[in-house]
């Protein structure tokens, strides 16, 4: 709301210059936006918020203003000049539908000259932001900025039969507005109408038809009230946000109605010429008594915690204009302090007791108040799985995974591409782009999107990480569940002085699974995975804790995949559900007990196996432990390679073998037996055969 | 027959010595006495101490009595005596000290030749390992073996921050889901449909829903104040971290996804003055230790009296700049106390209860923080960022 400070100073006699009037309102609720010199004066650009139409005029900031620098504020008494002709002998008007305007005033004005608005007006309105149209619209405007209250007037000679009905639109009802556009109103549009037709909508605009031109001599001047809401709707449904409608949707002040309406009359008089007519009709179906509000010291003092003399309270409740009245204290404390108050017609927003309190708090001032730190009453907690969490988190930092959080509406083609089946997605309603049209159902198309990115801005070698969530429907609800996300390309080791470089590969990706995995019971991974993971390239994760349900899927994204995102380096992606990830890392922990060492020293022995290519390094192994060899420690596989003298089909494997005892140290007689077990084990097994020992 | 330590005691007179051989034989003596010492004592300091301590060491002692009140024919021969011994225990007691240093050999073992060669070789070592040292130095401008080592989200590291301020004033951490109705995000929330307020947090509704309430992507985190209400009874302190999304086209200071953290304390006897301790407490924690705090009134629907909170500028000292638009102070966050309409909703007693809500842009408060310059590079994930902040 643009305020204009000379014209701000006719209703109250301010000493401060405009920047101080503005820092100092500012910090009594009426922000300052910015403030600027205009050939009227200085123009202060005030925030004002959703509960105050009331400062959406210059009387209303006036009386803010008043009350806090404690300025008597000048009463509004406009005089007006009346002919002889009664007014309401001429028009008539029914409201028909009360709900949607509780009042509505009219004023007839005979033979007016429309020209263009003396300078003065013109430049106010410029340094407002209002454009000037000519002197009978600029009045009403410019008194709609002086005291809040939008009017609208009418050419009297285009109102049949001198009537007007303030009803429901018809159905499918059209109107031409003053911005030339023909418009279907909504059925519980509230319309001006008179004998034959819609005229205007209320509380929004006015119709073309109707409207003052040059060549009108009679005017009807509207002042209403219309019901904030059903402006609100009309208005939103139209797409035509008004300055009359601001002001409706936010609640305007029954009481200013007439005055507005009389000091229009009388500024048109003075600008347009004309007579006046006498008195006002005003159809006003269920005025309301001011209601009651209490302020109590108790009361302010359990919301505010500190206390304000009587003199403070008494002063802003009556500049504000709540006229307080001490009551009799119930009892005989200075906290049973009382005071009556009125609400005023222009605070709608001021119903409760806790409103009052506001207001005395707002201008009492703020800093007045002493912190102080309320005790803490219970033990404070983290989330149920914050520390597994921070676990995860400090082991895939270690492992060189940059965190990064993604925006989670995405591309709905590009998410198809990592949905599972029968995963319904979360579409918008109302996006703002189809890019950013749906929650993804997955956390892969983010990351390689990251990938991407990154790629394309020459980081190639890149190793990523999210928690986060994925989104998606489920019988007609919102699931979302939280997800770890992981991405890697490039070099697993960079080329330096002391290395050579390595491209990152399966091993690594199988490497830092497995270091997530020692947090949590260690994993269970088959082969197999999604469709955008590579055939052979792809695994399937469960935890060991329940091996048969999947926690997710990792592996080398698909060639057509890698296409799509136009990625030409290898890319690994790994997806898990986070939540039965952070339970197990919770249970492995608490289940966690030191474990002691044997005295005796580890013998490893070597066993060099030809095998058929179907028999896995895991299968292998899974063989060897079923022997029960109780003194068996670990099984590593040192070497596999496939050459010519092995044969086709066949490939060689070094197999380490750690045993260690906790009796005794092993004997060279014990140790043979062991490996002639394995070796028979495995030759029966999987046909293998020992190149040597 | 007193020992011979006593007898430095006395003058040789005293002792009944008249004649050259009774003095050669009491040094003897001395000599034999000093070689059972070192033998029982290696302790170098010790030696020094009883042999040659200024204060009552035996050989200051001897000069006194001895050589000092010898008759003037036994003066040069216990003169010449005294002077031998004197180098033969302080040459070996020096050895001691030197070994003393090391403590790698027990000098009490060894004659005073062994000891000579034993600390000569070690001389020499010292000096081949200095030698070879200067050789072989390291490069300390060549860098090390490089390591990748990841990084926290700057967004994660500035929710943990904000998580450890309000724990340490009792507050747990909660969250609720992004994907909310319309009674959560608003009615319940005091701000009822067609109310102008919905006007200021644009919305992302949700298709497909099926249940009373559209779905939409919650505008705030502060829904989670109502399922957290409903589901507990006062005392609540918590914090809620976690997005939002608001219709807005994205530009440098706005992007349709966001962070909030929501705060929330209602019990029987919060005040406005509890509000502004924590509001000042948190600033202070976050922003640093002289960075002042302000509250200015403001107004949403579901605090009352409600409050915008203002830091000092950090960028000029309240000086005056661009950032805080000459006025010295940046705006943080809104917050106020619960509006005791909300408590309608939740069941809780208006009349009994009172608290404060709060809710910061975690992401501005962020940039401001770290002085990163645009809202797209922090869900970029473009790594030059993310190293930024390790």
């Amino acid at each position: 709301m643009k305020i204009l400070y000379p014209w701000l100073k006719e209703f109250v006699d301010l000493a401060v210059p405009p920047a101080e009037l503005g820092a100092r309102l500012s910090l009594a609720g009426l922000p300052l936006d910015s403030l600027e010199e205009t050939t009227a004066g200085p123009v202060l650009d005030f925030e004002v918020t959703n509960n105050r139409p009331d400062c959406l005029g210059h009387y209303g900031v006036a009386r803010e203003a008043a009350a806090l620098f404690r300025l008597p504020l000048k009463p509004l008494v406009p005089l007006l000049k009346e002919s002889s002709e009664k007014a309401s002998k001429l028009i008539r008007v029914e409201i028909e539908s009360p709900d949607l305007c509780a009042r509505y005033t009219a004023r007839i004005i005979h033979g007016v000259t429309v020209q263009p608005s003396p300078l003065w007006l013109r430049e106010r309105l410029t340094a407002i932001g209002q454009s000037s149209i000519n002197n009978v619209v600029d009045i009403a405007n410019y008194v709609m900025f002086e005291l809040g209250q939008p009017m609208h007037a009418f050419d009297l000679g285009r109102i049949a039969e001198n009537r007007i009905i303030v009803r429901r639109a018809r159905p499918s009802e059209k109107l031409r507005t003053i911005d030339g556009i023909e418009r279907v109103l909504r059925k519980d549009a509230c319309v001006i109408a008179d004998a034959a037709s819609a005229r205007a909508i209320g509380g929004v605009m006015g119709g073309a038809y109707s409207e003052i031109n040059f060549d009108t001599r009679d005017i009807l001047l509207e002042s209403a009230w219309f019901d904030p809401i059903s402006v609100r709707r009309t208005a939103k449904e139209l797409g035509l946000r008004t300055e009359a409608s601001f002001r409706f949707e936010r609640g305007a002040d029954l009481q200013m109605v007439e005055l507005a309406s009389r000091r229009t009359a009388q500024l048109i008089k003075d600008l347009a010429g004309g007579q006046v007519l006498r008195g006002v009709v005003d159809v006003f179906p269920a005025p309301k008594k001011a209601a009651e509000i209490e302020f109590t010291r108790r009361e302010w003092l359990r919301v505010m915690g500190a206390d304000v003399p009587d003199a403070e309270v008494e002063a802003i409740l009556a500049a504000l204009g709540f006229e307080p009245k001490r009551s009799r204290s119930r009892g005989a404390g200075p906290e049973d302090a009382t005071w009556k108050c009125k609400q005023p017609s222009w605070r709608r927003d001021v119903k409760r007791e806790i409103d009052l309190v506001e207001e005395v708090a707002r201008l009492y001032g703020y800093d007045k108040f002493p912190p102080r730190l309320p005790p803490a009453r219970l033990p404070a907690t983290r989330l149920p799985h914050a520390q597994a969490e921070d676990r995860l988190r400090e082991r895939l930092i270690a492992l060189g995974y940059q965190e990064i959080v993604s925006i989670t509406l995405v591309d709905p083609e590009l998410d198809d591409l990592f949905r599972l089946d029968g995963v319904q997605p979360a579409l918008l309603s109302n996006p703002l782009a189809q890019d950013a049209s749906r929650m993804r159902t997955n956390g892969v198309l983010s990351m390689v999107q990251a990938l991407e990115w990154n790629i394309n801005h020459a980081q190639q070698d890149l190793r990523l990480f999210e928690i986060g969530k994925r989104y998606e429907l489920r019988d007609g609800g919102a699931f979302e569940a939280p997800i770890l996300t992981l991405g890697a390309t490039g070099l697993a080791r960079v080329k330096s002085l002391h290395d050579n470089e390595r491209p990152f590969d399966f091993a690594d990706l199988r490497g830092n699974l497995d270091a997530l995995g020692d947090l949590a019971g260690s994993w269970n991974c088959h082969a197999g995975g999604p469709s955008w993971l590579a055939a052979g390239r792809a695994a399937t994760v469960a935890l060991n804790h329940a091996p048969s349900e999947a926690v997710g899927n990792a592996g080398q994204l698909a060639r057509d995949t890698m296409e799509r995102f136009k990625l030409r380096q290898p890319v690994y992606v790994t997806e898990l559900q986070l939540l039965p990830l952070l339970a197990a890392i919770g249970t492995t922990q608490a289940a966690r007990r030191f474990e002691s060492w044997p005295r005796f020293p580890a013998v490893e022995r070597d066993f060099s196996l030809t095998l058929p290519d179907g028999a896995a390094f895991g299968a292998v192994a899974d063989a060897v432990r079923t022997l029960g060899i109780a003194e068996i420690t670990r099984i590593d596989p040192m070497d596999m390679f496939r050459s010519a003298s092995i044969g086709e089909g066949r490939y060689s494997l070094l197999l380490r073998i750690t045993f260690q005892s906790a009796e005794a140290t092993l004997t060279e007689a014990q140790l043979s037996e062991f490996s002639d077990r394995i070796v028979g084990a495995l030759e029966t097994k999987f046909g293998a055969s020992l190149r040597s020992r | 027959m007193a020992s011979i330590i006593e007898k430095t005691a006395v003058p040789l007179s005293q002792l009944g010595i008249d004649s050259k051989e009774g003095a050669n034989e009491l040094f003897q003596e001395l000599r034999q006495q000093f070689e059972l010492d070192r033998h029982t004592q290696s302790d170098g300091e010790s030696l020094r101490i009883k042999w040659l301590g200024r204060k009552n060491g035996i050989l200051p002692r001897i000069s006194e009595n001895w050589l000092k009140q010898a008759p003037p024919e036994l003066k040069s021969t216990t003169g010449m005596c005294f002077n031998i011994l004197a180098d033969e225990i302080s040459g070996i007691i020096k050895l001691y000290l030197l070994i003393d240093d090391t403590w790698d050999i027990n000098p009490s073992k060894f004659t005073s030749e062994q000891l000579e060669a034993y600390l000569a070789e070690k001389q020499m070592a010292r000096e081949a390992a200095e030698r070879d040292a200067t050789r072989n130095q390291v490069d300390l401008s060549l860098p090390g073996v490089p390591r990748t080592i990841g990084t926290t989200h700057i967004i994660r590291q500035t929710i943990s921050e904000i998580e450890r301020i309000f724990l340490a004033i009792g507050f747990s951490v909660a969250e609720g889901p992004e994907i909310e109705n319309t009674y959560f995000n608003f009615e319940a929330l005091n701000i009822p449909e067609h109310h102008p307020a919905r006007d200021d947090m644009d919305t992302f509704y949700i298709r497909g829903g099926t249940g009373p309430y559209p779905l939409l992507l919650r505008t705030h985190t502060s829904p989670v104040q109502i399922r957290t209400m409903q589901k507990q009874q006062p005392p609540v302190r918590i914090i809620v971290p976690g997005k939002v999304y608001r219709r807005d086209h994205p530009d440098a200071t706005h992007g349709f996804m966001f962070h909030q953290v929501e705060g929330l304390a209602v019990d029987t006897d919060i005040t406005f003055c509890d509000f502004k301790g924590v509001a000042e407490y948190f600033v202070r924690e976050f922003l640093g230790p002289h960075v002042k705090t302000r509250l200015r009134p403001s107004y949403f629907q579901f605090t009352e009296p409600s409050a915008e909170v203002d830091g000092s500028c950090i960028f000029c000292k309240s000086a005056g700049c661009r950032i805080c638009k000459f006025t010295g102070w940046i705006e943080l966050f809104g917050a106020g106390m619960v509006d005791p309409a909300v408590y309608g909703f939740v069941n809780y007693d208006a009349q009994k209860l009172s608290g404060f809500a709060f809710g910061m842009g975690i992401d501005r408060l962020a940039m401001m923080k770290y002085g990163i310059d645009e809202v797209p590079r922090l869900f970029q994930n473009d790594v030059r960022f993310l190293r930024q902040f390790p």
